[in-house]
C-alpha cells in the first residue's frame, strides 16, 4: 500500500459542510472513502449498495429490524445520569458539567457491535446469502457475528490472527459454542489487520454465496455508510432521551475511536447540529512519541487501507505500522473515512489517551458508578479529566459507554497492581 | 399433612432451638395478587395473613432475640416504602436507567421450531431476558431496591454474604453507585472456585472478608457483623431464604419480572402465559416471575432444580427431595440428614447449590400451586449449548436448568401453548465451566 496522492487531494472542503453528501455517489466523504478494491468485488459492492438503499423504503425490513433491536438486542439502551461521576468533576465552587452515559454496554453481547451485526445479517438474508464471513481481533466482533448467525441460521466463518487466538482462547471457544468456524490467520503479524486481509480474500473468492460482515465504519463503500446507518440508532435514541430528560440536546458528545463505528453511531444524528460538539478519543498506547500507539487521526497520514482512503499509520514506504493499545478494539492502524473527513473540515475534534490514563478511568467508573466500562470506552472516559474543567456549569455531556468491561478485568487488574 | 420438623443449628448464633410443630391446618389464605396497576412502580397488596411472614406453616422469624428488633424495624420501613411514591419512583428510575429495564420478552423462533412435532405443532417459547440486566442477571432488581431502602434508613454501610459471588458482585457495584461502604463475606472454598468474582468486588471498592468454609459460614459471619453494627449497617440479603421480612422483600423487589411479563404478554398475544418455567436455587428469580400470576389459576408454574450428577450422586433438589426444617431463620424445605444437619449439595451451576429454599415456594409446592422437577448437570449443559446454537443467547448454567426441562415439557403441551422461560442470567462467564466439562478429545 503506497502513499496515495490522488487527484482527489485537490478537492477542498466546501464552506457549507452540511451541503456535502456523506458519502457522495462514489462513496466518498470529501476525498476520503471510495472503493479501492479488486475488480471482482465491484459487482458485490454495488449489489450491496443497491440492496441497502432499497431498505430505506422497505417497511417490512424496518419493522423486522426494530423488533430484533427491541426484543433480541434489548434496545433502547438507557441514557443514564452518572451522578457520582458528575460530582467528581465539580469544581471547588460546585460548578461543572453533567455527565450522561449512553448504555451500549447493556446490549445483548455487551457492546454496540450487535446493532450493525443484526442489520447486516438481516440484509444478507434478503440478498439470499447463506454464508457469512467476518474478521475479529480480540473476538468481540467475532462473537457478535457468531451470535447473529446462530439467531438467523447462517453459516459463519470468522478469521482471526493466530496470535490473537492464543491470547483469547475463551472467546474462540464462545464463537464455536455459537456454531461458528474460527480460521487461524498466520500471515503478517497474525493479528487483526491480517485477519481482515484474509477475510477480504475469502470474499473475493466466494462473493456469490457470501456476505462479509465488516465490524466497523472502515472498508470500501458502501460499508462505512451502511455500518454507520445501522449504528445511527444510538444517536437517534439519544436525541429523544435528551429531549425527555432536559428538554434539549447534548452540548458535547464523546466517544472512543478505533475503526470509529460507535462514535459515528452517536455523532451522525447530530452532525448537522452545529451547536453540538463532537469529540473522538483514540488510543495513545504508550504515548504518542513512543511509536507504540493507535492514534491514527493525530499521527497518521492519508493512504488506502482495506479498500478506503483514510488516515492510517504508515511508514515512509507506505507499509502499515503495527499499532498498539491496551484495548484490542482500538488497536487498528486505520480509521473510518468519515472520521477523517470530519476531522479535516473541523466538524469533529480528535484527541488521544494513553493506556495508563485509560486504566485509571476504568477503575474510576467502577468505583464511582458500579459500571465496569470496556477498556475501549475507558479512553473516552479518561478524556473527561481534560475536558470537564473547561466546560461551563451545567453543560450536558453524553459519553458513549460502548461496551462493558468484564472481558477486560483480568488485564486491567494485572496492570493496575503492577 | 404431616410435617416433620427437626432441630437445626441456627447459623447466626450457633444455638439449637427446638421447633414446635405448628398447626396442621394448612390455611389457604395466601393472599390474592390482584392489585397490580399499570406502572412499574406500583405498590403491592398487603399481607393478609395475621401471623407476620408466614406462608401457611412456612416462613416466620426463627432468630435470636437480638435480631427481632432490627427485623421489625426493617419490616416497618419496607411496609412504608411500598406505599411511598418517591421511593417507588427512585427505584423505577434506577431500574430503567441503571439496570436497563424493562427486559424484553423474546419470542425464540428457532427454539420453538426445535420443539415442533412432525405435524408442525408445538408450543411457542418466549424467553424473559433477565440476562440483559446490568450485571448480567436478575439479581440487580433486588439489590438496587434494597440499597435505596438502606439509604432511606440512613445507613452508611452494607454487609452481605455471597456463595459463588454473583450476589456479592451486584452488591459491591450498587454500593459503589450509592457511595455506601460495602463488606462482602465469602467462604474460602467459594473464593477458590470463582476468584474472578472476588476481583470484581474489589474493583468496585468493596471489602472482601473471607471466612473458613462455605456459604453457611459466610452467612453466619455476616449476620454477626450486622449485629455488631446495627446503627449504621444494613444487611442486604440476596436469597429468598431468611427471617421475615426478607423473603417477602426479596420477592417484592423481584416481582417486576412478572409484572412486565404480564404487560408484554398482553401486548404480544392479548393474553396471559400458559406455562411459566424458572430454575430454583433459593427461588428468587422464580418468585419474581411467578408471583404476579399466582392468582391466575390457569397459569401453570414450573420450578426446575439441580439434579446434580443424577442417580445417587450429590444434587441440590431441595423442593423435590428435601424435608421441612428451619434454615437461616425461616421454616422451609431444606436438604438435611437424619440428625437435622444440612447436607452437602452439588450442582454444575453454583447459584443452585444452597440447601434451603424460599418458604413461599415451599408453601406453593405443598399447596400444589407450583410443580417441581429436576434436571441433571449434563442436561443443563446440553441446554446451554442448545440455546447458544439455536438463538445466539448464552444462558447462565442456572437458567439452563429451566431450559433443559423444556425437553420433557414441550412434547406434552398442546399446539400454540405459550411458555415463558425466565433466562435469569447470562452464561458468558460460564464458558470456562462448559469448556472443562467437555472431554479433551472433543474440545
Amino acid at each position: 500500500m503506497t502513499k496515495q496522492s490522488t487527484s482527489l487531494s485537490e478537492e477542498k472542503a466546501p464552506a457549507d459542510q452540511s451541503a456535502v453528501l456523506r458519502p457522495d455517489s462514489l462513496g466518498r466523504f470529501g476525498k476520503f472513502g471510495g472503493k479501492y478494491v479488486p475488480e471482482t468485488l465491484m459487482h458485490a459492492l454495488s449489489e450491496l449498495e443497491t440492496a441497502f438503499q432499497a431498505l430505506a423504503t422497505d417497511l417490512d425490513f424496518q419493522e423486522e429490524l426494530d423488533c430484533i433491536l427491541k426484543d433480541y438486542v434489548g434496545r433502547e439502551s438507557p441514557l443514564y445520569f452518572a451522578e457520582r461521576l458528575t460530582e467528581h468533576y465539580k469544581r471547588a465552587n460546585g460548578e461543572g458539567p453533567e455527565i450522561y452515559l449512553k448504555r451500549e454496554d447493556l446490549n445483548h453481547t455487551g457492546a454496540h457491535k450487535i446493532n450493525n451485526a443484526v442489520g447486516q445479517a438481516l440484509l444478507a438474508k434478503r440478498l439470499g446469502k447463506e454464508r457469512i464471513i467476518a474478521e475479529t481481533g480480540a473476538g468481540q466482533h467475532g462473537v457478535a457475528t457468531a451470535t447473529v448467525c446462530a439467531r438467523f441460521g447462517l453459516k459463519c466463518i470468522i478469521y482471526m490472527g493466530a496470535q490473537d487466538m492464543e491470547r483469547q482462547a475463551l472467546n474462540v471457544f464462545r464463537m464455536k459454542l455459537l456454531g461458528a468456524e474460527v480460521r487461524a490467520v498466520h500471515s503478517g503479524t497474525a493479528t487483526l489487520k491480517d485477519a481482515t486481509s484474509e477475510a477480504i480474500r475469502d470474499w473475493v473468492t466466494n462473493v456469490e454465496t457470501t456476505h462479509y460482515i465488516l465490524g466497523s465504519v472502515a472498508g470500501p463503500h458502501p460499508y462505512p455508510m451502511m455500518v454507520r446507518e445501522f449504528h445511527a440508532v444510538i444517536g437517534k435514541e439519544t436525541r429523544k432521551q435528551a429531549l425527555e430528560k432536559w428538554g434539549g440536546k447534548p452540548d458535547v458528545l464523546v466517544a472512543c475511536v478505533g475503526g470509529g463505528s460507535n462514535a459515528m453511531g452517536l455523532f451522525h444524528e447530530f452532525v448537522d447540529d452545529k451547536d453540538v460538539r463532537l469529540i473522538g478519543v483514540e488510543a495513545a498506547g504508550f504515548g504518542l512519541d513512543s511509536g507504540k500507539h493507535a492514534a491514527t487521526l493525530t499521527k497518521g497520514e492519508v493512504g488506502v487501507l482495506h479498500g478506503a482512503m483514510s488516515y492510517l499509520l504508515q511508514d515512509d514506504d507506505g507499509q502499515i505500522i503495527e499499532p498498539h493499545s491496551i484495548s484490542a478494539g482500538l488497536d487498528y492502524p486505520g480509521v473510518g473515512p468519515e472520521h477523517s473527513f470530519l476531522k479535516d473540515i473541523g466538524r469533529a475534534e480528535y484527541y488521544s489517551i494513553t493506556d495508563e490514563e485509560a486504566l485509571e478511568a476504568f477503575k474510576r467508573l467502577s468505583r464511582l458508578e458500579g459500571i465496569i466500562p470496556a477498556l475501549e470506552t475507558s479512553h473516552a472516559l479518561a478524556y473527561l479529566e481534560k475536558l470537564c474543567p473547561t466546560l461551563p456549569d451545567g453543560t450536558k455531556v453524553v459519553l458513549n459507554c460502548s461496551g462493558r468491561g468484564d472481558k477486560d478485568v483480568h488485564t486491567a487488574i494485572k496492570h493496575l497492581q503492577v | 399433612m404431616a410435617c416433620n420438623y427437626k432441630t437445626v443449628s441456627l447459623p447466626c448464633v450457633g444455638k439449637v432451638i427446638p421447633i414446635e410443630p405448628l398447626t396442621q391446618n394448612i390455611n389457604l389464605n395466601y393472599r390474592s395478587s390482584k392489585s397490580y396497576t399499570k406502572t412499574l412502580s406500583s405498590s403491592v397488596s398487603v399481607e393478609k395473613n395475621p401471623i407476620a411472614g408466614k406462608f401457611g406453616n412456612f416462613g416466620g422469624k426463627f432468630v435470636a432475640e437480638v435480631l427481632m428488633s432490627p427485623l421489625a424495624e426493617l419490616e416497618a420501613e419496607f411496609n412504608s416504602v411500598l406505599v411511598d411514591d418517591e421511593f417507588q419512583m427512585e427505584v423505577a428510575t434506577a431500574l430503567r436507567d441503571y439496570v436497563g429495564r424493562e427486559t424484553p420478552l423474546y419470542y425464540a423462533q428457532k427454539l420453538s421450531d426445535h420443539y415442533k412435532n412432525i405435524n408442525g405443532e408445538g408450543p411457542d417459547i418466549y424467553i424473559k431476558r433477565e440476562d440483559l440486566c446490568h450485571g448480567g442477571s436478575y439479581k440487580m432488581n433486588n439489590v438496587i431496591a434494597q440499597a435505596i431502602l438502606a439509604k432511606r434508613m440512613g445507613r452508611k454501610s452494607v454487609i452481605t454474604a455471597t456463595s459463588a459471588g454473583h450476589h456479592g458482585v451486584a452488591v459491591a457495584a450498587v454500593c459503589a453507585k450509592f457511595s455506601l461502604d460495602c463488606t462482602v463475606v465469602i467462604g474460602t472454598k467459594d473464593m477458590q472456585r470463582k476468584p474472578s468474582n472476588v476481583q470484581l468486588m474489589e474493583l468496585f471498592g468493596a471489602q472482601v472478608k473471607p471466612v473458613d468454609g462455605g456459604f453457611q459460614a459466610a452467612a453466619s459471619e455476616s449476620v454477626r457483623e450486622w449485629i455488631g453494627n446495627l446503627e449504621i449497617g444494613y444487611y442486604l440479603s440476596g436469597t429468598a431464604v431468611g427471617p421475615h421480612p426478607i423473603p417477602t422483600m426479596v420477592r417484592e423487589f423481584n416481582s417486576v419480572i412478572g409484572k412486565e411479563t404480564r404487560k408484554q404478554a398482553i401486548e404480544k398475544w392479548g393474553g396471559v402465559p400458559d406455562v411459566l418455567v424458572a430454575c430454583i436455587g433459593t427461588g428468587c428469580n422464580a418468585l419474581g416471575l411467578f408471583h404476579e400470576f399466582v392468582g391466575d389459576k390457569n397459569v401453570r408454574m414450573i420450578g426446575v432444580e439441580g439434579g446434580g450428577g443424577g442417580g445417587g450422586h450429590l444434587h441440590s433438589a431441595t423442593l423435590a427431595r428435601g424435608e421441612v426444617g428451619v434454615y437461616h431463620g425461616a421454616m422451609c424445605y431444606l436438604l438435611q440428614d437424619e440428625e437435622g444437619q444440612v447436607i452437602k449439595t452439588h450442582s454444575v451451576a453454583s447459584g443452585m447449590e444452597l440447601p434451603g429454599v424460599s418458604p413461599e415456594l415451599s408453601f406453593l409446592k405443598d399447596t400444589g400451586r407450583i410443580e417441581c422437577y429436576t434436571v441433571t448437570d449434563q442436561e443443563a449443559l446440553d441446554a446451554y449449548k442448545r440455546l447458544c446454537l439455536l438463538e445466539g443467547i448464552v444462558p447462565a448454567l442456572e437458567a439452563s436448568h429451566a431450559l433443559a426441562y423444556l425437553e420433557k415439557l414441550c412434547p406434552t403441551l398442546p399446539d400454540g401453548a405459550r411458555v415463558v422461560v425466565n433466562c435469569s442470567g447470562t452464561g458468558y462467564n460460564d464458558a470456562n465451566t462448559v469448556l472443562s466439562s467437555i472431554p479433551i478429545n472433543e474440545s
